[in-house]
């Protein structure tokens, strides 16, 4: 039994500090998907609440055969589409990191350097499902099977989305290249 | 996945730095947990029925069109805010150079007294900083060096190079600051007059 | 995202030079070096000398100053200055972030100006002088430009004047409406001083004394006799 499974049981057993010790260990990479895949944190962090409270209400229909990051990822990729299918009747609109901390003082800064800045403005450019299609298969590196059984997409669209997401990034670096 | 498939360079570089974690916001994560304490435990019993189960497991096809829908309404976002440059120059000011040269407005005689140099070369923001591209010219006596150079108005830094290798600044314009290689340039400015 | 070049530097102004180049040498009989005038299109790019991460780097940094309203040209400036030194690429990035880093000041301090204006004021941060101490230069007064008095600014400031000393000297002659000549002068003045062998400080102390600020037209001779150019606006 994995790490995870074995936690799953415990939080069903009533042990709720092992749920903690699942957000611990799938925190920041979630983090880092809905980071890349959102655009900003404000967004990303209304994703990650919704998707460890859901994962943990309905932790009972995990089932031990999934790998347990799969299952989170669903939950965790549906929650980023609703923040942004939300965002988008707020209008809201990819802000460089100056006015963010304008506008949040208190907070820590968001980028941690010029370079991820960048990476960040040129994946949000992306079309968001290719976007999505692209952070799965090169960040989270998973397979286009597992991709396709968390977004509900067939695995050849899965391949286009991909490959086409590739196309528009080399493309960019064309245009950035012609200075 | 395909792995045949070899990544543009370019591709590669975005996803190693796409990899790296991000920056998060520790109360954040602590407010989750929190969240989470106040949650009725998640029981295992599969009789029992959660009103308000959110169905994570498969997205209805209805559904999944209209969140794509509403994804691809949302379009792309990044590179909206566009900044308006005004790539002219609109430089009203007199020609200006060091004391003793004389100047018009595009034509610019860069001087340098150097009696030992073998070769000297004059570099800047106006040809790439490339010593080949501007050599110098001795005088006939002396140690006086001397090129003119074509320059467009506005602000100019540069240095001469002596024997390929050795940089200085004019000792006769003021300092541009050192760029965090290890020494002061120069500067020149060059007015828009009456062109010729 | 094409990037757009600022005058200095772009092949376009480049062009329009040739014309003029081929008429000074027609007036003036000056020889003229043509070597600068060979388009730049057709020359391989001088940053692909630098590694490929580098080189990447550099090119992001440029995007970034293109996105904010910013001169790239600047940085790529600095990366090509580097290259010729052949300081280390380490060194290069550092260099270009800082200058991204002092344009992005300027521009807060100073608002949508020039870039030259831009670049003349991130090199007169770079050398030590407060944005607080540039924010009066922000209100445009028409026909006159800050480019001689950031510039003389910045040189004192690099000869060794202390930051609030060279500060307000300046401000105190733009306050009186000094005019470039009236800023060349003074730096003159003050560099013959300090190669005789006086103190930055002290010199410009007392040669910002004896400079009127208003163009000369209105004063009279400062007291060592010393002549001021004299050019009209």
């Amino acid at each position: 039994m994995s790490d995870d499974a074995a936690d799953v049981q415990r939080v069903l057993a009533g042990d709720v500090d092992a749920y903690t010790a699942l957000v611990d260990r799938y925190y920041d990479r979630c983090a880092r998907f809905a980071v890349r895949m959102l655009g900003n944190r404000d967004d990303a962090e209304d994703a990650l609440q919704a998707t460890f409270l859901r994962a943990y209400r309905a932790l009972d229909r995990y089932q031990e055969r999934d790998r347990f990051s799969a299952w989170l990822y669903r939950i965790l990729v549906n929650q980023c589409r609703s923040v942004a299918a939300r965002r988008a009747h707020r209008e809201r609109v990819f802000v460089r990191e100056e006015a963010l901390l304008l506008n949040a003082p208190d907070r820590t800064p968001v980028w941690s350097g010029e370079d991820e800045e960048f990476v960040q403005r040129v994946l949000t450019e992306l079309d968001p499902l290719l976007r999505e299609a692209f952070l799965l298969k090169y960040i989270e590196e998973l397979s286009y099977e597992e991709m396709s059984a968390l977004t509900g997409v067939g695995v050849s669209a899965l391949k286009m989305r991909v490959k086409r997401a590739c196309d528009r990034l080399r493309e960019r670096w064309e245009r950035i290249k012609h200075d | 996945m395909t792995d045949s498939e070899q990544l543009h360079p370019y591709v590669e570089w975005i996803i190693r730095e796409a990899r790296r974690p991000v920056v998060t916001d520790p109360d954040a994560r602590d407010r989750v947990i929190e969240a989470i304490r106040v949650e009725p435990l998640p029981r295992r019993t599969a009789v029992v029925r959660r009103i308000f189960a959110p169905r994570v497991f498969r997205l209805s096809p209805v559904t999944g069109a209209l969140l794509a829908a509403g994804l691809v309404g949302i379009g792309v976002i990044a590179g909206a805010v566009s900044f308006n440059r005004d790539g002219r120059v609109a430089v009203e000011q007199p020609s200006v150079a060091a004391k003793p040269l004389p100047v018009s407005d595009t034509i610019v005689k860069f001087v340098f007294f150097a009696p030992r140099a073998q070769q000297v070369s004059l570099v800047g923001d106006f040809n790439d900083w490339d010593i080949a591209k501007t050599p110098m010219n001795r005088s006939a006596r002396g140690g006086l060096w001397s090129v003119t150079v074509p320059l467009s108005a506005g602000r100019h830094v540069y240095a001469f190079v002596v024997d390929g290798s050795s940089w200085s600044a004019d000792p006769s314009a003021p300092f541009a600051p050192d760029d965090g290689f290890g020494h002061a340039n120069s500067v020149k400015l060059v007015g828009r007059g009456s062109s010729l | 995202m094409r990037f757009r070049r600022t005058p200095f530097g772009a092949p376009g102004s480049r062009r329009v030079s040739v014309r003029a180049v081929r008429a000074a040498v027609l007036v003036f009989g000056a020889s003229v070096t043509l070597r600068t005038l060979r388009a730049q299109e057709t020359e391989p790019d001088r940053l692909a000398r630098l590694d490929a991460n580098t080189r990447f780097t550099i090119h992001v940094l440029m995007d970034s100053a293109e996105m904010a309203g910013l001169p790239s040209s600047a940085l790529r400036s600095i990366a090509l200055q580097g290259i010729s030194l052949k300081a280390d690429s380490k060194t290069i990035v550092a260099a270009v972030r800082q200058e991204l880093a002092n344009l992005r000041t300027a521009r807060t301090t100073l608002g949508p100006v020039e870039p030259e204006e831009l670049t003349a004021a991130a090199a007169l941060l770079h050398a030590g002088a407060k944005p607080g101490q540039l924010e009066k230069f922000r209100v445009r007064q028409r026909g006159r430009s800050d480019l001689q008095a950031f510039t003389i600014w910045a040189d004192l400031i690099t000869r060794g004047v202390p930051s609030e000393d060279a500060s307000s000297a300046i401000t105190k002659l733009w306050d009186d409406g000094a005019d470039d000549a009236t800023f060349l002068s003074l730096w003159n003045n003050v560099q013959s001083d300090i190669l005789r062998g006086l103190n930055p400080g002290a010199a410009l102390q007392a040669r910002v004394r004896e400079t009127p600020g208003r163009p000369p037209t209105a004063k009279g001779q400062p007291p060592e006799g010393q002549q001021e150019n004299t050019r009209s606006e």
